[in-house]
């Protein structure tokens, strides 16, 4: 072909660089916000953040019944009221409830900035949780249940995480029918007010952020007292149960989700960001040894993943894929036998050397723009940490060695600790 | 404001290059125009086919990603129904491996029948999981034949059956190949930490010398009107009912085609959407309802789907569908419900425009449709659509006569 094209290029080093770190700004009640400017578009985001999520509530679908009910009617407005305006100003709403956290996050335009605020205190202070709202919502729910249960994916992740962290911790609670009756505009009311308190706020701030930003934010949210604030209890740190097997037979169904891992440590443990490394080698990229040998070498699969993630009280591995059922078995014990080469056979300085940069790569684009700032920043702020965790990481991404790695993998990801659920066909 | 620079190499390639010095990354979109409607019906799925079969390496590259990686680089790619493209970011140091790996594979691909044999299996269970191994998976399958009878938008971009991409063979992966992978039928953009005397020079150093065919020319075949107002029934083992409706509309570069988008983004934009607001929130017809356009380039559709709640006619929630899009028909809208989807329009480019890779998609489909620089005006397009042109779209467009209903019922 073209005789140039044979030219390949230098590499040069995959620097990350400095992480610049947020503003913090303390408003007259406690509330924390944390600051990321950058002169992009005329564009703000807004994180509102509750501890808040599946960790806090006593019954399923509680939390995210709380989180869901916040745009249905407030103290002002009709839930119709507030969806009209909040898309006249051309903001964009996610509600998240999530594990540990639940909450807010709100893209809106500069212009609009403090209309938009005064309607997030509105959503996030004084919801009333009507009850037709809530009848209408809950229906809406197990309707989706219903839909969700006929996914042999939802089916394997809801058993995983049962099977991991058992039946009765909010981590591994599943929901069933009979959960959806027991919601209550009452007991939602109740646990917003424990978990949806001002002392339990942390905002992250990023985009274009002009020196009036922080005064709106003091106007809307300064003056909410945080007299109420609901102390936890201590909790302990969850460790989660390992080595079981189980298949869940879903007639009809013309693949299998296979879903494999075990519990596993949060980012607070010192070997967190060497853990990540491994993953990423085992299943988390497009070059994985997963992806390799189940989808370029065999055509098992569209895709396999392995994710490595954090929890407040754990953490957990897991490996997920779907194959057609002929393959379901030669899937699994692959799956099995690359985590036992990462056992016993040191990695290759070629492999090593593109999942080093591969992650550098990634860790540029994780640090590209407030968002994805706000974002990272999110992701060590959860758990008590900084920024000095990237830099950690990155630390760590160019030092580890291939012995270093055997010693990881025989410690976390040891075989006969892994669950694995299978449901499909069977 | 996307401030760009553009130029043709001697082969036809066009280069659009946007600087934005905020980043340390480049992102790099190769726009090929060819997609689905550029395929055979007998063996549909072809063009989706070869984008997984790009990744297979050349004669000088033994495997596309790995050099990327080790340059610190990620991609991927998409096909549709009009164009495959293949996106890259990377650090702005590293950015020539893109170049060299992206014009290599633009004409030196390495085909060979053990790689085609794995990625038609990969395909394959791509079709399983996202069409056929889900409830209401099928739905879309079903709703594009009934919709075209002779354009090729009538399959979906994964093929129209697996049958299809089993029996493809390697000669005819090399002859789509050859017929559309050229300099003269792509688009390349780079947006970020690149300077436009930088991306010249590179584009000139690697793209340069890589020769190709002129496109080969598919006649594509036009849609007759639809006249008659077309329903099936599909029974199957979900939930719930499901609504499907689809309507003939015009193509992306139509003056109709603006005016249309706002009317799917007043029947359903945001929470405050009529259908939304009606039918699920006051009524609890629905649990969830949709309705938006495509934006092809030939005629395109506006679809509408719903999920009912347990227990209600489907063909009184398609009555009731109908009488909120008959309002719209006959009742002017308000100044300030027109300005709220307006305004999010605006709210969704700017938030896409904090994206290099965004940018970079968005500034080589415009170039695409005739000029890049409507990635600045759109906007303003919007902006300028009237009451009656809403009014009058709705019309011409969401007739009965020209729309293709499924109920999909459950049997459960």
């Amino acid at each position: 072909m073209n005789h140039l094209q044979s030219n390949e290029p230098q590499v040069m080093p995959v620097e990350p660089g400095l992480i610049p770190l947020p503003d913090l700004y303390i408003l007259r009640n406690g509330v924390p916000v944390h600051i990321i400017s950058s002169d992009t578009e005329d564009i703000i985001r807004v994180d509102f953040i509750f501890k808040a999520g599946q960790i806090q509530e006593d019954l399923p679908l509680l939390s995210s019944s709380v989180n869901m009910m916040l745009t249905e009617g407030s103290a002002r407005y009709t839930s119709e009221e507030m969806s009209k305006k909040l898309d006249y100003y051309g903001a964009f709403i996610n509600l998240t409830c999530e594990k540990d956290l639940a909450g807010l996050t709100i893209y809106a335009l500069s212009r609009h900035f403090r209309k938009i605020m005064e309607l997030a205190r509105e959503i996030l202070f004084c919801p009333l949780f009507p009850a037709r709202e809530l009848e209408n919502l809950i229906k809406k729910r197990l309707q989706w249940y219903r839909i969700n249960r006929e996914k042999v994916q939802n089916l394997a992740t809801e058993m995983f995480f049962e099977s991991l962290f058992g039946k009765t911790h909010p981590y591994g609670r599943q929901a069933d029918e009979s959960d959806f009756g027991n919601i209550t505009p009452g007991l939602l009311k109740d646990f917003h007010l424990k978990y949806y308190s001002p002392g339990n706020l942390t905002v992250i701030i990023s985009g274009k952020i002009s020196d009036k930003i922080p005064q709106v934010l003091e106007n809307c949210f300064g003056d909410l007292q945080a007299g109420n604030v609901y102390i936890e209890g201590s909790v302990a740190y969850l460790s989660g149960s390992a080595g079981k097997k189980s298949g869940l037979t879903k007639p009809g169904a013309i693949q299998s989700a296979i879903r494999i891992g075990s519990p596993s440590i949060s980012k607070r443990h010192p070997d967190y960001p060497a853990l990540k490394i491994v993953n990423t080698i085992l299943g988390g990229y497009f070059g994985s040894r997963l992806m390799k040998n189940l989808r370029e070498e065999k055509g098992f699969t569209y895709g396999i993943h392995s994710v490595l993630s954090s929890l407040d009280l754990s953490g957990f591995t897991i490996i997920s894929t779907e194959t057609g059922s002929g393959n379901t078995h030669s899937a699994v014990d692959e799956i099995y036998r690359e985590i036992s080469l990462l056992h016993t056979k040191p990695v290759e300085p070629d492999e090593l050397r593109a999942v080093r940069n591969y992650m550098l790569g990634q860790m540029i684009r994780m640090f590209d723009g407030p968002f994805a700032l706000a974002e990272s920043f999110r992701a060590v702020w959860q758990f008590g940490l900084d920024n000095s965790y990237y830099h950690r990481f990155a630390e760590k991404i160019k030092t580890i060695s291939p012995d270093e790695i055997i010693e990881l993998a025989r410690t976390y990801y040891k075989t006969e600790a892994l669950n694995e659920i299978i449901a499909g066909p069977l | 404001m996307v401030k760009f620079d553009r130029f043709t190499l001697e082969n036809g390639l066009r280069v659009i290059v946007h600087e934005d010095r905020s980043t340390p990354l480049v992102a790099m979109n190769l726009l090929y125009n060819v997609g689905s409607r550029h395929e055979g019906q007998e063996m549909t799925g072809l063009a989706h086919l070869l984008e997984h079969l790009m990744f297979g390496g050349s004669a000088d590259v033994p495997e596309f990603d790995v050099p990327l990686q080790i340059a610190g680089g990620e991609n991927n790619a998409f096909t549709n129904n009009d164009i495959t493209d293949y996106y890259i970011t990377i650090p702005a140091n590293n950015l020539e491996t893109a170049f060299w790996l992206e014009s290599d594979r633009m004409t030196g691909l390495n085909l060979t029948q053990e790689t085609l044999d794995i990625q038609k299996s990969v395909v394959i269970e791509e079709f399983k999981q996202r069409y056929l191994n889900q409830p209401y998976g099928d739905a879309m399958l079903k709703l594009r034949p009934l919709a075209y009878k002779v354009h090729p938008y009538r399959w979906p971009t994964i093929g129209m059956d697996i049958s299809h991409i089993e029996s493809v063979r390697l000669e005819d992966v090399k002859k789509f190949y050859s017929s559309h992978y050229s300099p003269g039928n792509a688009i390349l953009s780079l947006t970020g930490n690149i300077s436009p005397d930088i991306a010249r020079d590179l584009s000139v150093k690697w793209f340069g010398p890589v020769k190709g065919n002129p496109a080969r020319e598919v006649a594509i075949p036009t849609e007759p009107e639809q006249t008659e107002e077309r329903i099936i029934i599909l029974k199957r083992d979900v939930p719930s009912d499901a609504l499907y409706k689809a309507w003939h509309i015009c193509k992306r570069d139509h003056d109709d085609f603006h005016a249309l988008d706002l009317v799917t983004d007043i029947l359903s934009g945001g929470e405050s959407g009529r259908l939304y607001t009606r039918l699920v929130r006051k009524k609890n017809i629905f649990s969830e309802i949709n309705a938006w356009i495509t934006s092809d380039l030939d005629p395109g559709l506006a679809i509408l789907t719903g999920k009912l709640m347990k227990g209600v006619d489907p063909e009184a929630a398609d009555k009731a569908v109908n009488e909120v899009i008959d309002e719209l028909k006959n009742k002017p809208v308000t100044i300030s419900e027109i300005n709220k989807v307006k305004n999010r329009f605006e709210s969704s480019t700017l938030l896409s425009n904090t994206s290099i890779l965004n940018k970079a998609m968005s500034l080589s489909f415009y170039e695409l449709l005739g000029d890049a620089g409507r990635i600045n005006r759109e906007v303003e397009s919007y902006r300028e659509v009237g009451q009656s042109r809403i009014t009058d779209s709705a019309r011409k467009h969401l007739a009965t006569s020209n729309c293709s209903t499924i109920y999909y019922q459950s049997t459960i």
